[in-house]
């Protein structure tokens, strides 16, 4: 059965908030216009004049688990599509409702519910941030180390949904890797705990099928986490990061290659940024500037933990980065710019007409998972790409790509190309070109034998056309098991082509 | 807030809106105080004007940005080494 895309009717709306009365409170239902508009915005770029597409037909803010479940009885007997929504900075629209419907907000859920300190675990409600959960922790000397760029705004819920990468996964895993279970409320409203085995606070099972991975990255087509449970680390003594300076790519390739190979075991990542992020960043950006004009492409190594090791390990990468002809661009913008990565959605953002104007630009970034041996190639290719679209219109920009470490052996990076887009002037025809370009940028990361994204998901217009190529058989898979948790395609309808799912099965 | 010739705290307009003069510092930007960096104006005429900012806001913001930074890293560690001690004990080491 599918949800038509026609949006409730007044008395339908009513008629839904009349039910959801009976399990919530009025002050948790929201039905103004402002309260469902900031609940239909998200970061990654969208033509303005359509953005009243994607504005929910009214919110709820539940408290527990118990609520978010009742909410998901309701719009299943009502047939009303239900969108989680945690820090809503996923940059693929998984927290935006494409069908209107009700979006369910967790940040009041944002309690800590119990701290472990002897098993190093803590419990808590899907609406914390990690920002506000360390500061906690720190009172323990305990550390969460998910760490995306949205660290001081997303939320663990939204972590969890999205299947978030972290930018010292290299060290401490990402958060597959540091949620050990979690309280989640299925598309039928069911509560169901998940983890290994049925395990609350166990790393490692092997008692029956590995589920936990399954409900975490869905992007909210498969239910909503509720309460998690945390895996904690002692709060690092040191930290690290040395920026180097290459007067090519080539050799800052090599060197990335280099420190993400050795073995170091306090390492946290290694970033490579390339010629045209080095010369986007000595457009705007404070610290590269003054850079002399030989510096063309950047190398970045992070390291946490004991001071002791950190500095060990820190020598070991240093001699490491000399071989390669690496120049040390010194402490104030080694500390300043990594300090900064972890919180880049509070940016201004501006790009440049091709006469060099500035102009307001909001930030898209395109990402795939891409092993080391094809960064160059994919580099190439991507940039070719956004050029063509340069050529045709000031819309949009080229600010450079990204690639990191996903990993501590260097098998496969987190590639990111960040392309400015003017979003004032994204017209239909506009959008067309960008989807389009979106497409091919996925077409160029599976012809590498990458995955779509490392970090986002692939459920945005364009790379989603190809996620059946990419998945195979598995994505048939993806239909049974849509079909069969959702019998009724209330949760987050027309993500991730699953409304095929339900094609002769009505 | 400035002092005035008379002793008194007062407010200057036209001070706090005169910031020292621009030195040119790339093909695209310009320096007004130490460490701060501004688009060049030229670029700013068409579809983003550049604001009127006083000289105190320029340097609150500055100045705010380096206290969020070492607050950022309290967050993550409780130390930062720097590149510049380890590249000293290497070259140290490799010159015995």
């Amino acid at each position: 059965m599918t949800i038509t895309p026609e949006r409730l009717s007044v008395d339908r709306v009513d008629e839904v908030v009349r039910a959801l009365r009976t399990v919530l409170a009025d002050e948790q239902i929201l039905t103004s216009k402002t309260d469902r508009y900031n609940r239909a915005r998200v970061p990654a770029p969208f033509p303005v004049h359509r953005w009243g597409e994607r504005v929910p037909d009214l919110a709820v803010l539940p408290v527990s688990t118990e609520q978010v479940a009742a909410i998901v009885r309701i719009a299943n007997e009502y047939r009303i599509p239900v969108v989680p929504r945690d820090g809503g900075t996923g940059l693929s629209d998984g927290a935006v409702p494409l069908r209107g419907g009700i979006v369910v907000d967790v940040k009041r859920m944002n309690q800590i519910h119990e701290l472990d300190l002897i098993n190093r675990t803590v419990t808590v409600g899907a609406g914390i941030s990690m920002l506000k959960l360390n500061e906690e922790l720190a009172k323990h000397g305990l550390f969460y180390p998910d760490d995306p760029a949205s660290y001081p705004c997303s939320l663990v819920g939204g972590r969890i949904g999205t299947g978030g990468w972290s930018l010292i996964g290299s060290r401490y895993g990402h958060t597959r890797d540091l949620v050990l279970s979690f309280d989640h409320v299925l598309p039928t409203g069911e509560i169901m705990h998940v983890g290994d085995g049925i395990g609350q606070k166990i790393s490692k099972s092997s008692s029956g099928y590995q589920l936990k991975h399954l409900f975490m990255g869905h992007q909210g087509t498969l239910g909503i986490a509720t309460r998690a449970t945390l895996k904690l680390f002692p709060k690092p003594e040191a930290e690290l990061s040395p920026f180097w300076a290459f007067d090519n790519y080539d050799d800052a390739y090599a060197c990335t290659g280099a420190l993400a190979r050795a073995g170091v075991a306090t390492f946290a990542g290694a970033v490579l940024f390339d010629e045209y992020k080095v010369a986007y960043l000595r457009r705007d950006d404070e610290a590269y500037i003054p850079q002399p004009k030989d510096v063309r492409a950047l190398v970045c190594s992070v390291m946490y933990g004991w001071e002791d090791e950190v500095r060990a390990g820190g020598k070991r990468l240093f001699r490491i980065a000399r071989e390669h002809g690496a120049r040390y661009l010194g402490d104030e913008i080694s500390q300043g710019d990594w300090a900064a990565r972890h919180d880049r959605y509070a940016t201004p953002l501006h790009g440049r007409t091709k006469a060099g104007q500035v102009v307001p630009m909001s930030w898209h970034c395109e990402d795939a998972a891409i092993n080391y041996s094809q960064l160059p190639a994919v580099s190439k290719a991507w940039h070719a790409i956004i050029a063509d679209l340069r050529r045709k219109t000031d819309v949009f920009d080229d600010w450079g790509m990204f690639t990191y470490t996903s990993g501590n052996t260097g098998v496969d990076y987190l590639t990111e190309i960040d392309v400015g887009i003017w979003e004032q002037q994204l017209d239909d025809a506009a959008w067309e070109m960008w989807v389009k370009a979106k497409r091919d940028i996925a077409a160029v990361s599976l012809a590498n034998n990458g995955s779509i994204s490392a970090c986002h998901g692939s459920c945005r217009d364009g790379e989603v056309d190809l996620v059946p190529d990419e998945l195979g058989r598995g994505f048939d898979l993806m239909l049974d098991i849509k079909r069969t948790l959702d019998p009724n395609n209330i949760m987050n309808p027309g993500k991730y082509l699953l409304d095929r799912a339900y094609e002769g099965h009505v | 807030m400035a002092t005035s010739e008379t002793g008194k705290v007062g407010y200057r307009r036209a001070e706090q809106y005169t910031p020292p003069a621009p030195e040119r510092a790339s093909d695209v930007a310009i320096t007004t105080f130490e460490h701060v960096w501004e688009v060049d104006p030229r670029l700013m005429q068409t579809w983003v004007l550049q604001q009127e900012f006083p000289n105190w806001d320029t340097l609150r913001i500055m100045n705010s940005r380096h206290d969020h930074l070492e607050w950022m890293h309290k967050h993550f560690a409780d130390k930062v080494v720097t590149g510049s001690e380890l590249l000293a004990e290497i070259e140290a080491e490799d010159s015995v």
